[in-house]
């Protein structure tokens, strides 16, 4: 929703679709914001691809899966090219960019003028699930949810130690409520899947949480509770 | 024999003890500093002179202040002079038995409603306490470096510590001017322990050539709005000093592979490319 709302203010024609909803055929480029969820990703990038013949880019957000496995669920693996950014974008200088192994360059091309045309810069980092800000952040997410969920601290007392013992702009748990703790687990299985590595397995909290429907801020409880919005 | 409750003994005039024993002075207490040789006491105060005479030239506290606090700060050679203090806070090297030798002279000397605290980083505050006939007095009282500028205090309760211990370690920290936390006993508390991703997961992706060094540190600072990059950072603390935290962890978690080390580091450590204090790390530095 934020790429919208960012596209219509620089003057793109962009227009917002739920999953199974029609996007019209003449549509050049697609955006996909799924972050996890494989079997909705993978119906959704096989539809639009009939529906939408010729495309010339889908940006496919990469958080949960890496950008070439993404681009196997398409028609037109060469025009896919994988995004990461956790919520808010507003704020970001820097959009990380990466490209299947099939990627073509006039995709890499039409992806990096869309983001300078919403005014932001692209950096190309190499195809993993997360890229490398969401990786980071959600493995610290991961280990703050491991400690809160093992009694070391309360949730405020371990954001205000990450605040004050080491200057991270915002507590783990409190980023993580703003991100959204499915966007962060799509990260977290991702990486457990493509690398088989057990390093990422996510916190059991966090998973009953998502299962829970405690997104964060959006869903008005997460490691916090918010107002009812 | 009374106790003095304005009487604070630091054992150790390293970075950390002259730090603490700064903090200690500057909040209003008096001040025992105490090392084992006179030397290491004279550079322990040298840094605590230089640090508040910056403070004043750059019109941070007043000449007065600056002597009203060199004034409550005392020295010792002689473990005996603990004797009286209210609270000890032991910032001796990170060595287990060097640790539990010292509690449990201090044990013997310091009345028996004195508190007596750790600033271990990587230790466990229950093994410290273990070799004490009075464990319930004895908690972690983790400062970061450098103690005068870092505002937090981990208050770490061992297995053993009594709660009304660990009440009042915390109004003391409050007393310092500091924001404390209470944590339980468990490897890396919380700091340390949550911030290992940030370094690991840099170094994961800088060996797995997903991206380079300037990269990680720009994304991270652009895009996640942190004030340094994992890079930079390490080349600040030192990636010896950075390594052997991980490494600890990675003991503590009996080979937990969120904790694991990367060779890189190693290979660094080895070569003596230690970040910022040698000239070269992730970046190289002009001499200045």
């Amino acid at each position: 929703m934020e790429l919208a709302e960012l596209g219509q203010e620089k003057g793109f024609a962009a227009a917002l679709y739920d999953s199974g909803e029609p996007v019209p055929g003449s549509a050049s480029l697609i955006i996909d914001t799924h972050a996890g969820g494989e079997e909705v990703k993978k119906a959704e990038l096989k539809r639009i691809g009939a529906e939408v013949p010729h495309f010339s880019l889908i940006l496919s957000s990469c958080l949960g899966f890496a950008t070439s496995r993404i681009a196997s669920w398409t028609s037109r693996p060469e025009q896919v090219v994988g995004y990461a950014t956790f919520f808010p974008l507003k704020e970001k200088k820097v959009i990380e960019l990466s490209a299947g192994l099939r990627t073509q360059e006039g995709a890499m091309k039409e992806a990096e003028a869309l983001f300078r045309a919403l005014g932001k810069e692209t950096v190309w980092v190499r195809d993993t699930p997360g890229l490398v800000f969401p990786r980071i952040l959600s493995l610290i997410i991961n280990e703050a949810a491991r400690s809160l969920d093992e009694g070391v601290a309360r949730a405020e007392e371990i954001d205000v130690a990450m605040r004050l013992g080491t200057n991270y702009p915002q507590g783990p748990l409190r980023w993580a409520d703003q991100v959204g703790l499915d966007e962060v687990l799509a990260v977290l299985e991702g990486l457990q899947h493509e690398t088989g590595d057990d390093r990422y397995r996510p916190a059991p909290l966090l998973k009953k949480m998502v299962l829970a429907g405690w997104l964060g801020e959006s869903s008005g409880r997460g490691f916090y509770v918010y107002d009812e919005r | 024999m009374t106790i003095n409750e304005n009487l604070i003994g630091i054992v150790g005039a390293g970075t950390m003890g002259a730090g603490i024993g700064q903090v200690c002075a500057q909040a209003g207490f008096e001040t025992l500093l105490y090392d084992i040789s006179q030397e290491f006491i004279d550079k322990g105060l040298a840094r605590i002179r230089a640090f508040l005479r910056r403070g004043r030239e750059r019109g941070k506290l007043s000449a007065e202040e600056e002597n009203r606090i060199l004034s409550r700060l005392s020295t010792s050679i002689k473990f005996e002079d603990f004797r009286g203090c209210f609270l000890v806070i032991e910032a001796a090297p990170e060595k287990m038995d060097l640790k539990r030798e010292i509690f449990q002279k201090l044990e013997a000397i310091c009345d028996a409603e004195a508190l007596l605290a750790t600033n271990t980083s990587s230790l466990s505050v229950t093994a410290i306490a273990g070799a004490t006939q009075h464990p319930e007095r004895i908690l972690g009282m983790h400062f970061f470096n450098p103690p005068p500028l870092m505002a937090l205090v981990e208050i770490v309760r061992g297995e053993q510590t009594h709660p009304v211990v660990i009440e009042k370690a915390l109004d003391i920290a409050r007393r310092l001017g500091k924001t404390p936390v209470s944590t339980k006993d468990t490897p890396g508390f919380i700091v340390n322990r949550i911030a290992r991703p940030f370094y690991n997961e840099a170094l994961r992706i800088l060996s797995d050539s997903d991206a380079d060094v300037q990269t990680v540190d720009r994304i991270v600072k652009e895009a996640g709005g942190f004030p340094m990059g994992p890079f930079e950072l390490m080349d600040l603390i030192g990636i010896d000093i950075n390594f052997a935290v991980t490494q600890s962890l990675y003991q503590s978690y009996f080979h937990d592979s969120r904790f694991r080390p990367n060779p890189i580091q190693e290979r660094m450590v080895l070569a003596g490319l230690l970040g910022r204090k040698t000239g070269r790390g992730f970046y190289t530095y002009g001499k200045d």
